[in-house]
């Protein structure tokens, strides 16, 4: 077995195809995060102080995440099971870390902006 | 409507990938039955390969870009690992609860601490770590550096602050030239680097070939039909690959299985409305197992054939058993057949360089 760095293998699931719905500039946005069961990827997304983020849970098992800002306070949403939602309210700007309970190797990052 | 039609869109690729990336819980079984492994029929056949790519290792250690493999570093972190003089007493290494010879852990129920005080749980194998993305049963640690200060520092382990290990280490002479060489430069004899070098040591602790690596890779002859048996009970009706997944076996995650005990596990800091994590603990791996036991986070599993007996019973019903935990029926004959398998999964034991203390 070779000694190289490899890229992190992940072995339990996705967070991706973030998309878009709708507000304009000045607006509170809707985003919208599919858990897959698979692999994580980086969603891209750019949101703000006071936009909300649907997850949607596609995989087969049960997920439980939770937001933790940029000064060490946590959210934590409802335990989902498989193929319902839950929203969460972003209300500080920063770095957010996305996680799940049961899952720890679920992990999304996004920056959130000031909501101007 | 632009963005309508590009969330559309990005909802379709969606459902394309879950197509292809659907949970093993769900695949694993309905897979095994058409590759008809049950029967041990249709060898080749695409659907069992797919399965089987499921279980197959990874051929590169992954190491973080922030603590990359050095020779030097990986050998300093061996001199440290089985160094007892990093524990108050100087008669306590890492080793002495991760032993080599008792598959890098202790034999024991639950592990020995410092003035012989038995700990709350077992001492778990350190094997195959360097895929981890959460440590200890509970998984309050983040990374295998983090991980490292916990038993130097816990009271009833190794019993030190990282400055008393420090002040030992640097009055040892032969350190000194150790821990320039892992890191290229003077004055490396620091808490990060310890932790740094213990870590990168453990993640170059990967499993040998097991016959069923052999069998994953291609070789028909490797397991016998019992343990083929085996693995399409463990994939398919007993549904252990919803939690022992991937080449290592484990999910890497947290379940309450409905043991006994009283141990809060992960509920000691998930926050009390995540209900399925009280008593939910990390699900282990099953590579090179120890098949004369004892079994579970507290030992409380005494044989193969206790552990085999609970999963059949499905576990106290209880609001954090994990949904995933339902009882199944398993004839003498198919529970011959997982032990067969769990097994095959063990190879021959990866040298140890034991190392001369500076
Ligand atoms: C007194 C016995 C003892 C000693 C000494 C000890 N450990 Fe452990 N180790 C344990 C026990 C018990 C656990 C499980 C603790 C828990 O989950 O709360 C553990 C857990 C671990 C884990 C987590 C494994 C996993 O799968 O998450 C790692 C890694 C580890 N120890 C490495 C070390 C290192 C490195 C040292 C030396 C610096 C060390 N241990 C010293 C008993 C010991
Ligand atoms: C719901 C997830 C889940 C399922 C399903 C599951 N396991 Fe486990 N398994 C775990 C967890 C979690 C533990 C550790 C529990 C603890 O210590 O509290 C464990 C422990 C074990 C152990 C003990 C390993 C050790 O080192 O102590 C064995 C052996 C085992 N499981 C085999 C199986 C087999 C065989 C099946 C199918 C019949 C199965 N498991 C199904 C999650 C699961
Ligand atoms: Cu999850
Ligand atoms: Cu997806």
């Amino acid at each position: 077995m070779s000694r190289n760095a490899s890229p992190r293998l992940t072995a339990c699931l996705l967070i991706c195809a973030a998309s878009w719905v709708g507000g304009g500039a000045a607006r509170a946005a809707d985003y919208e995060v599919v858990i897959h069961h698979a692999e994580l990827e980086e969603t891209g997304i750019k949101p703000k102080v006071g936009d909300t983020i649907t997850f949607i849970n596609h995989a087969e098992i049960s997920h439980n995440l939770y937001l933790t800002y940029e000064d060490g306070r946590m959210e934590t949403l409802d335990t989902q099971i498989p193929n319902s939602t839950k929203k969460a309210v972003l209300h500080t700007a920063g770095r957010v870390v996305i996680r799940c309970w049961i899952h720890p190797i679920i992990r999304l990052e996004m920056t959130v902006a000031d909501a101007s | 409507m632009e963005n309508g039609v590009v969330r559309r869109r990005r909802r379709l690729t969606a459902s394309l990938l879950l197509v292809a990336a659907v949970s093993l819980a769900a695949t694993a079984g309905s897979l095994a039955r058409i590759a008809g492994v049950e029967t041990g029929g249709l060898a080749g056949s695409p659907a069992i390969e797919l399965l089987k790519a499921r279980f197959r290792r990874p051929d590169a250690v992954p190491f973080p870009k922030a603590n990359p493999h050095s020779p030097g570093k990986e050998d300093l972190g061996r001199t440290l690992f089985f160094d007892p003089r990093l524990s108050r007493s100087g008669s306590v290494s890492c080793a002495s609860c991760h032993n080599p010879s008792l598959g890098w852990s202790d034999g024991l129920a639950r592990a020995v601490g410092f003035e012989m005080k038995p700990l709350a749980r077992r001492t778990p194998p350190i094997m195959n770590l360097a895929w981890g993305s959460a440590f200890q049963w509970d998984g309050r640690a983040e990374s295998l550096e983090h991980q490292a200060r916990m038993p130097l520092t816990a009271p009833d382990e190794m019993n030190m602050t990282m400055e008393m290990v420090i002040e030992r280490l640097v009055a040892i002479p032969g350190y000194r030239a150790l821990f320039a060489q892992a890191f290229e430069r003077p004055d490396a004899i620091t808490a990060e680097s310890v932790t740094a070098a213990l870590a990168t040591y453990q993640r170059t602790l990967v499993s040998g070939r097991a016959p069923f690596d052999r069998w994953v890779a291609g070789e028909e002859s490797a397991l016998g039909p019992d343990a083929k048996r085996g693995f399409a009970l463990f994939t398919g009706k007993a549904r252990c690959a919803s939690c022992h997944s991937t080449w290592r076996l484990t999910d890497d995650s947290f379940h309450d299985i409905g043991l006994t005990g009283d141990d809060p596990g992960r509920g000691t800091f998930a926050p009390p409305s995540v209900v399925t994590m009280q008593r939910a603990f990390k699900t282990p791996s099953l590579r090179d197992l120890r098949l004369q036991g004892p079994y579970m986070h507290d030992g409380s599993v005494r044989t193969l054939d206790d552990v085999i007996e609970h999963y059949v019973k499905g576990g106290a019903k209880r609001p954090s058993l994990s949904p995933e935990m339902r009882p199944i029926a398993l004839s003498a004959d198919e529970r011959h057949d997982l032990i067969a398998f769990l097994s095959s999964l063990k190879a021959e034991p990866i040298r140890v360089e034991l190392p001369q203390l500076p």
